[in-house]
């Protein structure tokens, strides 16, 4: 069998993936270590877990829904936009939307939708939305002409184009942009949380914050680091070495 | 593959009757990139479209197939199924290679066990038994421009376009290549287009040649091959065809 070159970027991409992955595990070995020094110290004897643990299950909840919406309606969009023959004009349309400060909207949704559930949802949406729209249509502009021409050639029309060819083509782009969109969206979740200071893990800090039981604040972002590590190690992980090994060129 | 054109030798396949294309650069000016273009090509024919760069030639290709719009001229397309074999491959790359050669007959909406058995007889009939799981990161060129070409024969096409198919490769696959495509061409019967500016090649491989000139890509000659097939690409009457289109294609650079 002939082997190519391929194969032997193949595998240097992956030694550097599990080196990656490697550092990834020493640095959350180090946090749950650190953890459990400061709480055999009793620096987290003031720690509320119980509400801790429900504040981080609803932010996470919160950001969980947010992403789901975000990602439907940046993919949706996108191969709409990448579909149709105006995409080069709408592109610095939503460029001009994207770079509209998130927070500087934060009155409106507040005008419309009160200190909500719906509120901090929504307002996470419309900061996640951009990496994916943004990271889709890219990957849709700069896709080899060829490519194009050989899905047209093939018979790829009308949906079957979306669907054959747009959203695999997209599938990598997908996955960073979420992975920035995420990023953005614990910002998001959080600080809509402490505006609205009713639950969630921003009202969980901005209360311990105004108590000054500085601890809980501290054992809340080891807790952050913990999910995103978890979600990161599951599920992204997974997902960009699948797609880097598949979607190699 | 039982087709009426084919049976026909005076048929044509297409024919350009001053066609012309143009685009804008990235400066908003207008480009012509071939100009009054007139050319005929017969029904089961070998032709190659060879020239300096810049003569539009794979413009022309992407005309001929309607995937870029024409100014002026008229098109004649006596074909309905038209597959096309890419310099650049244009395999998607996340599909194996069986997908992709079957990639033409998912779109026609053909059954997955059908339109597999096909995509792998036709990796078969390309050399590529045994590789029908693999993505194409994982083939070297010569591979991929194999899985293009059965991607290209799975659909039974009448018209077979190949864009610059030996120029991402090295010469011993290049040649093989082109022993498996006369092959091909041979059992199908099927017309052929082919840019290719190797020189030694449009000779071996074609019926007949158009020479383009380039800035604007327009036909300057059109010439003959008279060689018998199958052709010795190291005799003198090889030889001697190569020196001609040599200079004809001098003469317009």
């Amino acid at each position: 069998m002939i082997r190519s070159v391929s194969h032997r970027e193949t595998r240097a991409w992956h030694r550097a993936h599990r080196r990656r992955s490697r550092r990834a595990w020493a640095i959350m070995a180090a946090v749950v270590l650190l953890t459990t020094l400061l709480v055999a110290l009793g620096y987290f004897s003031q720690v509320g877990w119980l509400a801790l643990g429900d504040a981080l299950l609803r932010t996470t909840y919160r950001l969980a829904l947010s992403y789901g919406l975000a990602l439907f309606l940046g993919v949706f969009i996108a191969l709409l936009v990448g579909w149709s023959p105006f995409a080069d004009a709408l592109f610095p349309v939503f460029d001009i939307l994207q770079n509209i400060p998130s927070f500087a909207l934060i009155p409106l949704f507040i005008y419309f939708l009160g200190y909500t559930d719906q509120m901090i949802i929504l307002f996470a949406v419309s900061s996640i939305v951009w990496p994916i729209l943004f990271a889709i249509l890219t990957a849709i502009k700069n896709a080899h002409k060829d490519l194009n021409d050989a899905a047209t050639v093939y018979g790829a029309t009308g949906f079957a184009r979306v669907f054959h060819y747009l959203l695999p083509l997209s599938y990598p782009a997908i996955l960073t942009g979420s992975i920035v969109g995420i990023a953005m969206g614990w910002e998001s979740v959080i600080g809509a949380e402490i505006i609205a200071g009713t639950s969630g893990f921003g009202a969980f800090i901005k209360s311990a914050g105004e108590s000054g039981v500085t601890p809980a604040t501290i054992a809340g972002t080891f807790g952050i680091l913990a999910i995103v590590f978890v979600v990161n190690r599951l599920i992204w992980a997974p997902l960009i070495a699948g797609s880097g090994k598949r979607y190699a060129e | 593959m039982p087709n009426s054109m084919q049976n026909d030798p005076h048929a044509m396949a297409l024919v350009l009757s001053r066609v012309s294309a143009r685009f804008l650069d990235e400066e908003e000016r207008e480009l012509y990139v071939l100009e009054d273009i007139s050319l005929s090509v017969s029904a089961g024919s070998f032709v190659s479209v060879t020239g300096p760069s810049g003569a539009g030639k794979s413009t022309l290709m992407r005309v001929v197939l309607g995937l870029m719009p024409h100014e002026s001229g008229t098109i004649v397309r006596n074909f309905s199924r038209p597959a096309m074999v890419f310099q650049n491959y244009a395999l998607f790359p996340w599909l194996t290679a069986l997908e992709n050669a079957a990639f033409g007959l998912q779109m026609a909406g053909m059954p997955k066990k059908e339109r597999e058995r096909l995509a792998l007889a036709k990796l078969k009939e390309t050399g590529l038994a045994g590789f029908e799981g693999y993505y194409p990161g994982m083939l070297s060129g010569g591979q991929r421009q194999r899985v293009g070409l059965a991607r290209a024969l799975a659909i039974s096409p009448d018209l077979l376009i190949l864009d610059e198919p030996f120029s991402n490769l090295d010469t011993i696959t290049a040649e093989a290549l082109k022993a498996d495509l006369m092959k091909i061409w041979r059992s199908y019967g099927i017309t052929v287009l082919m840019v290719n500016h190797l020189i030694p090649d449009a000779v071996e491989l074609s019926d007949q040649i158009i020479v383009m000139g380039a800035r604007p890509g327009r036909v300057v000659k059109t010439l003959s091959v008279g060689l018998v097939r199958p052709r010795d690409a190291r005799g003198s009457p090889f030889f001697k065809e190569v020196d001609l289109l040599t200079e004809a294609i001098r003469a317009v650079s």
